[in-house]
């Protein structure tokens, strides 16, 4: 026997599921709940959801066949709700692909059992965002107009447009990220193929697995797409919020013209994101009893995540209001000032708290377990990243370079159903997600359930090598 | 010329929709009228319009004609643009030689008051339509009886300064001598004629020759804005408020006031007062002329009528600082007769009197006061005289009444008893262009013609008269007024002598009256040349210099001194800049105008100063009640920074009923004072809180500069000379992307903004030339007003006294527009001669220009504004510029349309083009010429000459957007005594 090899921590296997685990009651816990007829409070809540995506839908309408005037727009606020909405929601969308492709390219095996519903959350969030830019515009039935087709008039969109420059990378990171998300569930699609008992939805499943019948080939390949694609998007996640950053750094605006945008919006991205994952977990793992798989663990190293960026926007909120400060220029301070202290001091300053301030909670260990505590905190930091948007936006037009054509944006109930109906149309997305595609990576998960079965073998039958093998020692 | 008859079969235009065949049709029948006489319009639907095309009008060329618009004692010339026989847009006459090419904001948006959804379109007895036969002979009946019965006849009447409505008038009381006619402007003040009667015996309405004045005084005189004459007096003021180096010649003006008009943002140095303490400063002026500078007094007029005027012991009683009276007086006494003292309408006849003794001292009169070609002022009735017009009414002794384009239903003091004794006679008989107040209270309805629609012509100066042609066939079943007066005096005498045609009979009177005998050119030349040119100057003896008479100036002076301090608070009353006496309340453009001061819109409020603010504890836009002892009006407070505490400032012309009007601002009339010598200023009011609140439309929120100095520059002479640069040659800035190359030409523009006095003319001017929506109250103060040219206005130093600064903000057309790259579908570009243009078709309405633009030049349809006015508004258009969709972002374009013209026309005539010949709307009305637009590429051109000046600046320059509009400094010239901050 040669000399033991001892593992540093962060190469060891830590127990990824917890509990009474076993690749039968992932099935029925993932697989079964697609031809189980779910709860009387799934009815319910998806209920109240279409509702609100109703509600937002007939605010558009009204909007559309009316004008934009419905809104709170003005001169100068000429944007308003819904591009406050859009970045919102594009940051929402950023969790998904940092949980699931970082991590993927981490190796961090912890993230299999959460990636399948970060990645919805990442699709569902951007149809929320993308439909935004399109009724925002003053003539909604023009949208194409954005996109660079041939057609008779000979015209492109101008590409030195940041807009251009946006619709290309929300388009790119969408599609990507839909075709990753559809990637991974192949294999799992193809598991419910053999399941279902329907044959309707038998075809349906083998159409959506491509065939797919595992073997080591199909593996082989699988994972290299995987990985690729995995890579591909990681660069995306960077690029598509420095881009969206870009609609107002690009611009002269005081407030909007910094350099500092591109990292800073991507890393409020990320914090908005996790701290929208943390809620739906939170909400997933209770309601449908996967504390097993989505553990407390999980919820403790995303909770670490939230309180790392946390920090992170408060150095960039500093570094904003330094850089502020530092340029000399009196239209910039004065932006800055106003975003704490002016009319609506209170976006600011709840911006302020909900982001920074809150989140510091999570350096308890016990808040970062505690599901109450991370359910407000998370609340918290989505309310405060809509602020900060709100903040930057808003007060930022509303007050620039002429005083005297300084306004003030009063928001119309139009305003309010179109936000509402986005969350409605997302949280409608999502239930419909839950109910019938399955919400945990099976393929992905088993063999951590086999391993995590393999260990409790081991310590039953020799305690000494299991306690050897947790210490990291091979 | 045939009367050209528009009734298409049995009903006329604009009772249903207008269609196109109708709109063709009415162009060939009014291009008809504006050519030569002869085609008549035929039956509908056997009309092929312009299969022959009337001589002169070329489809797409515009056509102007010269007329005159009479507003109060003004006669306006205006020169019309019309468009395949359509007027369109109204600019001064170039050939006037008193308003040399401009005219008042009011007379522009008269475009709007021809297409007038609301005109009356036929006849009407008690509410329903009739027919012209009908209603004369109902109407003759009447008269006949009234004759008979030796009851006289009512005529109430505007102002007539008209000769050949004077003439009608006469031959109609030659028919009924019963006929009792009275002239009434209900927001004129009369104390000035009063003065003038008593001091000289008669009143000869003076020219004020603000050129001639180096140091100018006013006592609550708005002479720039709500006064009448005030497009002649904004162009003489300005010509001496832009100096071209720190050396040259810049006035000196203080103004007396209590409220913050227009005028006093303007002045040099501003002091607060009382207006009823106007009269005795006045006096105190007129003391230390005589007493410190040596000023004689008139003819036998003895120094112990100044007496009672000690200027330190006025100084000290009404709390002003002595210094700066002093300053006042020695600066009259350098300047001698170039100088110009003024008194408003709304002061008592002693503060006119007294400001006549300074202008006598000064020599001002007769010099900078010119009466010498005056024509006296029609008799106009006051409000004592239409009180006793309304008793009499009230007891029946008239058999029939005539209101022929006035409203006394609504403008007179106390409108519920007027109507009460209106019900009285017998016989009422309206003429108006609206159903209004009044209309509505009478028998018969008659629906006149528009001014745009007649002939007439009117002397406002012994060597000028103006003529008044119509641009267009009457739009419907009416008749211009002197034709139902002469119809009236026709059938009366029952004899066919009288000639009723409008037309043919201002030409007979013109014939036998006004066409000088022995002139070379016959009748029929010199009728064609007076027409065209709209004016016809006449040689003129000069009226001999006006002599005082030392006992009405005693009286005068006994009265200033006898009066006593005024407890509680002094109510100023003023007709709006706007829609004036009330009679342009239906005109959008002009409610929607933010007021050029306090930026209200759509509706009066009451102006308190910030000390009285804090005393009654209201705020901007709380309802108050203003009770005056037995009327009161309850409209919202406006906290005026620089009005005079214990002040309060109202202005009448709200409060009307009508289309666009209802609802809008609060009718001031009834609390204009039925007696007294000063009836629009009103001692001892009181305010209490009402209920609730009214918040103000206002398209500017925020006054203050906030510390950035550089957005607008407001100088002192002595800091004009500190600072004045030697002009240099521009250095163009590293750049990138290499600097633009403008092959042809590169637009500019100059805006002088210490010539500009604000009176916001440029913004009407720029909505009727670019068919600038109306969006109304809501929309306004949620900041979706759609100008493209707005008066920015700042308050600088103390809240109580502040300084105004002016900018005038419009598209830059930046070198380096944030707008255009930030587009992301190419409907923002930049021309190659430096416009920055907005392709409308293109536009999704992303509206990222807009956040982008630091000047906020731009503009949103957040509706759309354009599909849902009422015919015939949409005649109002200029065909020349894009109506805008709903969603599409738009600004100004420096006029590109006349651009293109103008150049279009140059290279047609295979010339270079000249400088001068492209004027855009708002360079055009300006009164003040303080817009200049030109090639910057000439360097001769007056553009190029301005942008290099010493006090040039561009705002935000910072920002790096290279803006392509140079703003000349504003300039003040205080005397040493006013601290400035």
């Amino acid at each position: 026997m040669s000399e033991a090899i001892v593992l540093p921590p962060e190469l060891r296997l830590d127990p990824i599921v917890e509990g009474d685990v076993s690749i039968a009651g992932l099935d029925q816990h993932v697989l079964e709940l697609i031809e189980t007829k779910p709860p009387r409070s799934w009815y319910i809540a998806i209920a109240i959801t279409s509702l609100m995506a109703l509600l937002g839908f007939s605010a558009v309408g009204y909007m559309i066949s009316t004008g934009i005037g419905t809104m709170g727009n003005n001169v100068p606020v000429v944007w308003g709700f819904l591009i406050v909405n859009f970045v919102f929601w594009v940051g929402i969308g950023h969790a998904g692909t940092l949980i699931s492709v970082i991590l993927l390219l981490f190796r961090q095996r912890w993230r299999n059992a959460i990636c399948r519903i970060a990645e919805a959350v990442t699709v569902f969030a951007f149809i929320c965002a993308m439909m935004f830019p399109a009724i925002h515009i003053g003539r909604p039935w023009l949208p194409h107009w954005l996109l660079p087709y041939p057609n008779e008039r000979d015209l492109w969109p101008d590409f030195r447009s940041p807009l251009i420059w946006d619709v290309f990378a929300v388009f790119t990171y969408f599609s990507v990220s839909v075709f990753f998300w559809y990637l991974g569930l192949i294999p799992d699609f193809a598991s419910l193929r053999g399941r279902v008992k329907s044959k309707i939805k038998r075809a349906i499943f083998s159409v959506l697995s491509w065939g797919w019948v595992g073997d080591a080939r199909h593996w082989l390949q699988y994972e290299q797409a995987y990985l690729l694609l995995a890579g591909l998007t990681t660069t995306l996640a960077l690029s598509v919020h420095s881009i969206v950053s870009m609609d107002f750094a690009a611009s002269v605006v005081p407030g909007w013209h910094m350099t500092i945008f591109p990292p800073y919006f991507v890393v409020g991205a990320a914090f908005s994101g996790f701290a929208g994952v943390v809620l739906v977990f939170a909400f997933v793992r209770t309601t449908m009893k996967l504390e097993n798989y989505i553990t407390m663990r999980h919820m403790d190293l995303l909770n670490k995540m939230v309180l790392f960026l946390s920090c992170v926007m408060a150095y960039a909120y500093l570094m904003e209001g330094f850089t502020a400060w530092y340029s000399s220029n009196d239209f910039v301070r004065y932006i800055f000032v106003n975003y704490v202290f002016g009319d609506q001091w209170w976006a600011g300053c709840l911006t302020i708290f909900c982001n920074c301030l809150l989140p510091q909670l999570l350096w308890v260990p016990k808040f970062r377990r505690s599901v109450p505590i991370m359910v407000l905190v998370s609340s918290g930091v989505t309310l405060g990243m809509w602020m900060e948007r709100y903040t930057i936006i808003i007060l930022s037009l509303h007050r620039d370079y002429l005083p005297a054509t300084w306004g003030i944006y009063k928001p119309t109930p139009v305003d309010w159903g179109i936000l509402l109906g986005s969350i409605g149309i997302f949280l409608t997305l999502l239930l419909l997600f839950l109910k019938n595609i399955p919400l945990i990576a099976a393929w992905e998960v088993k063999p951590d359930i086999v391993q995590e079965l393999a260990r409790r073998r081991t310590s039953a039958r020799d305690p000494e090598r299991a306690r050897l093998m947790e210490t990291g020692h091979v | 010329m045939d009367k050209l008859s528009i009734q298409m079969g049995e009903e006329s235009l604009g009772q249903k929709a207008i269609s196109r065949r109708r709109f063709l049709s009415l162009m060939a029948a009014s291009a008809a009228l504006a050519g030569t006489a002869g085609c008549k319009a035929s039956d509908k639907d056997v009309i092929v319009p312009y299969s022959k095309k009337p001589a002169d009008v070329i489809p797409g060329i515009a056509n102007y004609y010269a007329s005159t618009y009479q507003e109060g004692l003004s006669a306006y010339g205006v020169l019309v643009k019309a468009r395949e026989g359509r007027p369109i847009h109204i600019d001064g006459n170039d050939e006037h030689p008193i308003f040399k090419g401009k005219t008042s904001l009011r007379t522009q948006a008269e475009i709007l008051g021809l297409y007038d959804p609301q005109r009356l379109r036929h006849p009407r007895i008690s509410g329903r339509q009739s027919s012209w036969d009908e209603v004369e002979n109902l109407i003759l009946t009447s008269l006949r009886k009234s004759a008979k019965n030796k009851q006289p006849v009512l005529l109430l009447t505007p102002a007539v300064i008209s000769p050949t409505r004077r003439s009608v008038i006469a031959d109609l009381r030659k028919t009924l001598p019963g006929l009792k006619h009275v002239e009434w402007e209900p927001a004129r003040g009369l104390s000035e004629r009063k003065a003038a009667e008593a001091l000289y015996g008669s009143f000869a309405v003076p020219r004020y020759r603000m050129e001639r004045a180096k140091v100018l005084a006013s006592f609550e005189a708005d002479f720039l804005g709500s006064m009448e004459g005030a497009v002649e007096a904004a162009a003489g003021f300005a010509f001496n408020r832009k100096p071209a180096t720190p050396k040259h010649l810049m006035s000196r003006f203080y103004a007396f006031e209590s409220r913050l008009s227009l005028t006093g943002a303007k002045a040099d140095a501003r002091i607060r007062i009382k207006p009823s303490a106007a009269a005795q400063i006045a006096f105190a002026i007129a003391w230390a002329l005589h007493h410190r500078h040596g000023m004689g007094l008139p003819g036998k007029l003895g120094s112990e009528v100044l007496r009672p005027f000690n200027l330190d012991a006025i100084a000290r009683r009404h709390g002003l600082d002595w210094a700066v009276l002093s300053a006042l007086t020695a600066d009259l006494a350098r300047v001698g007769r170039e100088s110009l003292v003024l008194a408003g309408p709304a002061l008592p006849p002693e503060a006119h009197a007294a400001v006549a003794l300074i202008n006598f001292m000064t020599g001002a009169e007769g010099h900078s006061v010119d009466t010498s070609h005056s024509v006296d002022a029609p008799p106009l009735a006051e409000p004592l005289d239409m009180a006793r017009l309304s008793r009499e009414l009230a007891r029946g002794a008239y058999g029939a009444a005539i209101f022929c384009e006035t409203n006394p239903s609504y403008g007179f003091v106390n409108a519920d008893e007027f109507n009460h004794d209106l019900a009285k006679t017998p016989m009422k008989i309206f003429l108006g262009l609206q159903e209004d107040e009044t209309a509505r209270r009478c028998d018969v309805i008659l629906p006149i013609n528009h001014w745009l629609e007649s002939w007439n012509d009117f002397e406002t100066s012994t060597d000028l008269l103006s003529l008044q042609q119509p641009l267009v066939q009457p739009l419907y079943d009416t008749r211009q007024t002197e034709e139902i007066l002469l119809d009236w005096a026709k059938e009366l005498t029952e004899s066919s002598e009288i000639e009723t045609e409008p037309r043919q009979y201002l030409m007979a009177r013109w014939r036998k009256e006004v066409y000088p005998a022995g002139t070379p050119a016959s009748f029929d030349q010199f009728w064609t040349a007076a027409v065209c040119d709209g004016i016809l100057r006449r040689q003129a003896v000069s009226r001999p210099l006006r002599r005082m008479r030392p006992e009405a100036l005693k009286d005068a002076a006994r009265s200033a001194a006898s009066a006593e301090a005024s407890t509680g608070l002094e109510l100023l009353l003023e007709p709006d800049l706007k829609v004036w006496d009330g009679r342009y309340a239906n005109i959008g453009w002009l409610q929607e105008l933010p007021d050029p001061v306090s930026k209200v819109c759509w509706g009066n409020y009451l102006a308190i100063s910030p000390e009285d603010s804090k005393k009654f504890g209201v705020s901007d836009g709380d309802s108050v009640s203003v009770a005056d002892g037995t009327q009161n009006a309850v409209l919202p407070i406006l906290v005026q920074p620089g009005q005079a505490e214990g002040t309060a400032f109202a202005a009448l012309g709200y409060g009307r009923k009508g289309d666009v009007a209802e609802g809008i601002g609060t009718n001031m009339f009834p609390l204009v004072a039925d007696d007294g010598p000063a009836p629009f200023l009103r001692l001892g009011v009181s305010i209490s809180r009402a209920a609730g609140r009214q918040p103000l439309v206002r398209s500017q929120k925020e006054f203050s500069t906030q510390g950035r100095g550089d957005i607008v520059r407001l100088w002192s002479m002595d800091e004009y000379r500190r600072n004045a640069k030697p002009p240099k040659d521009e250095k163009e800035l590293a750049t990138l992307y290499g600097n633009p190359e403008w092959p042809e030409h590169k637009w500019g523009m100059a805006v002088d903004l210490s010539a500009c006095v604000g009176c916001a003319t440029c913004q009407i001017s720029c909505q009727s030339e670019n068919n600038i929506p109306v969006v109304g109250p809501e929309q306004v103060s949620r900041g979706r007003i759609m100008h493209w040219v707005r008066s920015d206005v700042y308050y600088v130093g103390p809240k109580e006294n502040p300084e105004l600064a002016h900018s005038l903000i419009m598209c830059q057309q930046c070198d380096d527009a944030p707008c255009e790259p930030v587009c992301p579908v190419s409907a923002s570009v930049h021309s190659s001669d430096g416009l920055n243009e907005q392709v409308y078709n293109r536009c999704i309405g992303v509206r990222y220009c807009l956040a982008n633009c630091p000047y906020i030049a731009r503009r949103f349809n957040f509706f759309d504004y354009t599909s849902s006015i009422k015919d015939p508004l949409a005649l109002a258009f200029n065909p020349e510029v894009t109506v805008r969709p709903r969603g599409v972002a738009e600004k100004c374009t420096f006029c590109v349309q006349r651009i293109r013209n103008g150049t279009q026309i140059a290279k047609d005539q295979n010339r270079p083009l000249r400088d001068g010949e492209i004027v855009p709307a708002c360079a055009v009305a300006c009164p003040a010429d303080a817009i200049v637009f030109g090639d910057l590429k000439d360097p001769e051109s007056r553009i190029s000459k301005l942008s290099r000046s010493d006090r040039g600046f561009k705002v935000l320059e910072e920002v790096g957007t290279r803006p392509a509009v140079t703003y000349l400094a504003e300039l003040k010239n205080p005397p040493k005594e006013v601290r400035r901050v």
